[in-house]
């Protein structure tokens, strides 16, 4: 038992360890602009771009997922894969979200950069629009 | 292994040691619906530590284990006299008053021109620790594993300590427990700030496996889903707890087709179970009656010489 | 100084729903010895009837306010029947959890059937909010009041005058010793059920119609103010339902003028943690021992 203990601890503090590659990374920018397609799927516009430089990212495999803040880890949307449009640095995906409401968008970058940009939105039925922190009721207005 | 796996994964990861905070209170007897606030405390200092001071990860981590454990020991001292419901919603209010905190806090720093740090009900973004570092997602799931298989060998350990009896014991009915001369409030206390830092490394975790954290995320759901993980799974071992985060997150996801309906089919299955086993499925029957028949098999298994002994001249129909 | 009454007036105003909610609350408290976490949601899916008619049929505010009480009895019962019938004597925690399962089923119900951010509800009263010298006092907001002490003196006499009541009285004192007179008491916790969702139902009446609209958030947010109300008057105290909700409607209303709505809520939390630190019985509750049997 002790063993098993000591071969677990190693482990962990080696996963740990071995975690510690420094490495200064291109970070991205992206603009996101969605539209309700079908019942609770979206069509989206993705526009990458650097975020020092603004010059566009294109050639970039872009993963998109979602997770519903409300909910942390509850909720698994399979990532989409955006295709890029004629325009460097735009990406089309079209996603499927479980239920209407606030999503965190995950845009997962990787290929020539590796990166992820989250983008709150709030997603309703007939519309796309930010997430605005929601208003308990009892709010008195006089 | 593809991204969406690895994904579904760590959660169930990240989750699982929330689960495991609420379910070692249960252990001890005491309900909590505010693990969540250490889960938060965990995942803000960890975030912190890395994003705006530049830390290694694994100190982080640590860091946040260790702010949240501490918390949670300021917090287990005055709810000492309080049990059963009023201790529940003490922990609750607690839970809650985090949140909130959270929503008003503000620290931020500028870094290579760009403003880093929690910004109140607009979260704390930009925890780039694992791209800064090149960590991959399957790295980290590793990782989240790793820490996960660490402590569920600590709890295996614990079963079979004093410290684990003197908990179920406490759990059983504190009043015994106090008249065998076990100091109960000094082992509550130890078991919430264990517990706390449990919920702090989960914390640590999700920071980095999200990057991205506000105070929405660590409501009261989390915190009674958690404590349902464990009634659900079974409180006869730290297995239960894991048992019902695989069944909320892994099963139920994999049901694509009833995406909508998730909440109310698992609500459903939750409640029904519960009026058949209400102590969850893996409770403290279950393992027992597993034990004994495990027992029962290793027993057959020597004598019938299957498994030959050293000095064993009566090694009969095995394998030589 | 002015701000301060004007305030506290207030704070009576929506306290008063606060103490109906709580009022619920603890009557199911009291019954049960459990906690009913999806008080709040069977209310929000009275609302969600209420809204639906007012929606497509235009109905008024009486007709909307039936239509919530009977979304909230029908609500109530099926948790009833799901979470606290069916479960045996100790198994406090289950039922708790069994609830909170609930609860999200019947979020996500109504979230599917009217999947909105908001939904409107009809007034109260659309006339111009009265003036007693510097104080402004809202039309809505005084019939919420009178509708609030008028249900709490309904209540109070139900409890307190009525044949059903003191079987209720005894089930809350004493749940075998009810049993042993005679008092069928499954029979009669679901009646409280009931009863209990009903107050319930029209106190979130009273919220939505002032608020003017009804979301998902409403489900959560009547449970926890049901449940710190209840716990600062006292758990399983009827009067102290009542004290505990008009007292925290008038903390919450100064928190908010001077502090704003997060501080609010804080300080919410805040007094209700004290309270539970210092006086876990509440401003009027009985013995500090916890009422919930001894670990599930």
């Amino acid at each position: 038992m002790r063993s098993v203990a000591h071969a677990m601890t190693t482990l962990a503090m080696l996963a740990l360890c071995g975690l510690e590659a420094a490495h200064a990374q291109v970070r991205a920018k992206a603009e996101v602009s969605c539209r309700p397609a079908e019942k609770l799927q979206y069509d989206c516009i993705i526009k990458l771009a650097n975020s020092r430089t603004s010059e566009p990212l294109s050639g970039l495999t872009l993963m998109v997922g979602a997770d519903m803040p409300s909910m942390p880890a509850a909720h698994n949307v399979r990532p989409v894969k955006a295709t890029e449009e004629q325009d460097k640095g735009t990406y089309r995906a079209r996603i499927a979200l479980e239920m209407y409401g606030d999503w965190a968008l995950r845009l997962e970058l990787s290929g020539a950069v590796r990166d992820r940009v989250v983008k709150l939105l709030r997603f309703e039925s007939d519309r796309v629009g930010e997430a605005t922190p929601t208003q308990a009721p009892g709010r008195h207005r006089h | 292994m593809d991204d969406y796996l690895i994904g579904v994964l760590s959660n169930i990861g990240v989750i699982s040691f929330v689960a495991l905070s609420a379910y070692l209170l249960l252990l001890t007897g005491e309900i909590s619906f505010g693990q969540q606030g250490f889960f938060a405390i965990g995942a803000y200092a960890a975030g912190i530590a890395t994003a705006l001071w530049g830390w290694s990860l694994t100190t982080a981590l640590v860091w946040g284990a260790a702010v949240s454990g501490s918390a949670a020991l300021l917090v287990g001292v005055p709810t000492l006299r309080l049990h059963g419901l009023y201790f529940a919603i003490a922990t609750l209010a607690f839970a809650e008053m985090v949140r909130i905190l959270f929503e008003l806090f503000r620290y931020q720093i500028s870094i290579d021109g760009e403003l880093i740090g929690p910004n109140g009900t607009d979260g704390f973004r930009n925890i780039r620790y694992i791209f800064d570092h090149n960590i991959d997602a399957f790295q980290f799931l590793l990782l989240i594993y790793s820490l996960l298989a660490a402590t569920m060998l600590a709890f295996m350990l614990l079963e079979r300590s004093r410290l684990g009896v003197i908990f179920r014991m406490i759990g059983q009915d504190e009043t015994l427990a106090e008249l065998q001369g076990i100091p109960v409030a000094r082992y509550r206390v130890l078991a919430a700030g264990i517990a706390g830092m449990l919920a702090g490394i989960g914390g640590g975790l999700y920071a980095h496996l999200t990057t991205y954290v506000e105070p929405r995320i660590f409501d009261i759901m989390l915190g009674v889903h958690s404590l349902a993980y464990g009634l659900i799974g079974g409180l006869g071992t730290a297995l239960g707890p894991l048992l019902g985060v695989l069944i909320d997150i892994g099963l139920l996801e994999s049901i694509r087709a009833l995406a909508g309906y998730r909440m109310i089919i698992f609500g459903g299955l939750v409640a029904m179970l519960l009026i058949v086993r209400p102590r969850g499925l893996l409770d403290e029957v279950v393992v027992h009656k597993i034990g004994r028949g495990w027992r029962r098999v290793a027993l057959w298994v020597r004598r019938s010489g299957l498994k030959p002994r050293a000095n064993n001249a009566r090694a009969t129909g095995g394998p030589p | 100084m002015i701000d301060l009454i004007q305030n506290t007036v207030d704070g009576v105003m929506i306290g008063s729903s606060y103490g109906l909610l709580a009022l619920g609350f603890t009557l199911i408290f009291g019954v049960m010895r459990r906690l009913d976490l999806a008080y709040g949601p069977s209310i929000m899916i009275g609302g969600y009837f209420g809204t639906l008619l007012y929606l497509h049929y235009g109905a008024g505010p009486f007709a909307v306010a039936i239509a919530v009480v009977i979304g909230a009895v029908i609500a109530g019962i099926y948790v009833e029947r799901l979470c606290f019938a069916p479960m045996k004597a100790g198994a406090a925690i289950a039922s708790m959890v069994s609830s909170f399962a609930i609860w999200m089923q019947l979020e996500q119900a109504a979230i599917l059937v009217l999947p909105r951010h908001t939904y409107p509800f009809p007034p109260l009263a659309t006339a111009a909010p009265l003036e007693f010298g510097p104080f402004l006092v809202r039309v809505d907001h005084l019939i919420m009041l009178a509708c609030a002490l008028a249900l709490a003196a309904a209540v109070h006499i139900a409890l307190y005058r009525t044949r059903f009541g003191l079987a209720l009285r005894a089930i809350i004192g004493n749940p075998v010793a009810a049993h042993l007179v005679g008092i069928n008491v499954r029979t009669a916790v679901l009646l409280a059920f009931a009863g209990a969702s009903a107050v319930g139902g029209a106190a979130g009446f009273l919220v939505l119609a002032v608020d003017q609209q009804v979301t998902p958030m409403f489900g959560m947010w009547a449970t926890l103010k049901g449940l710190i109300a209840m716990m600062i008057g006292g758990l399983g105290s009827v009067p102290g339902a009542v004290v505990g909700g008009l007292l925290l409607g008038i903390v919450e209303a100064n928190s908010q003028w001077y502090f704003g709505p997060q501080i609010r809520d804080l300080v919410a939390y805040v007094v209700l943690f004290a309270f539970l630190v210092v006086r876990p019985q509440g401003l009027l509750g009985s013995a500090p021992e916890p009422a919930m049997p001894p670990k599930a």
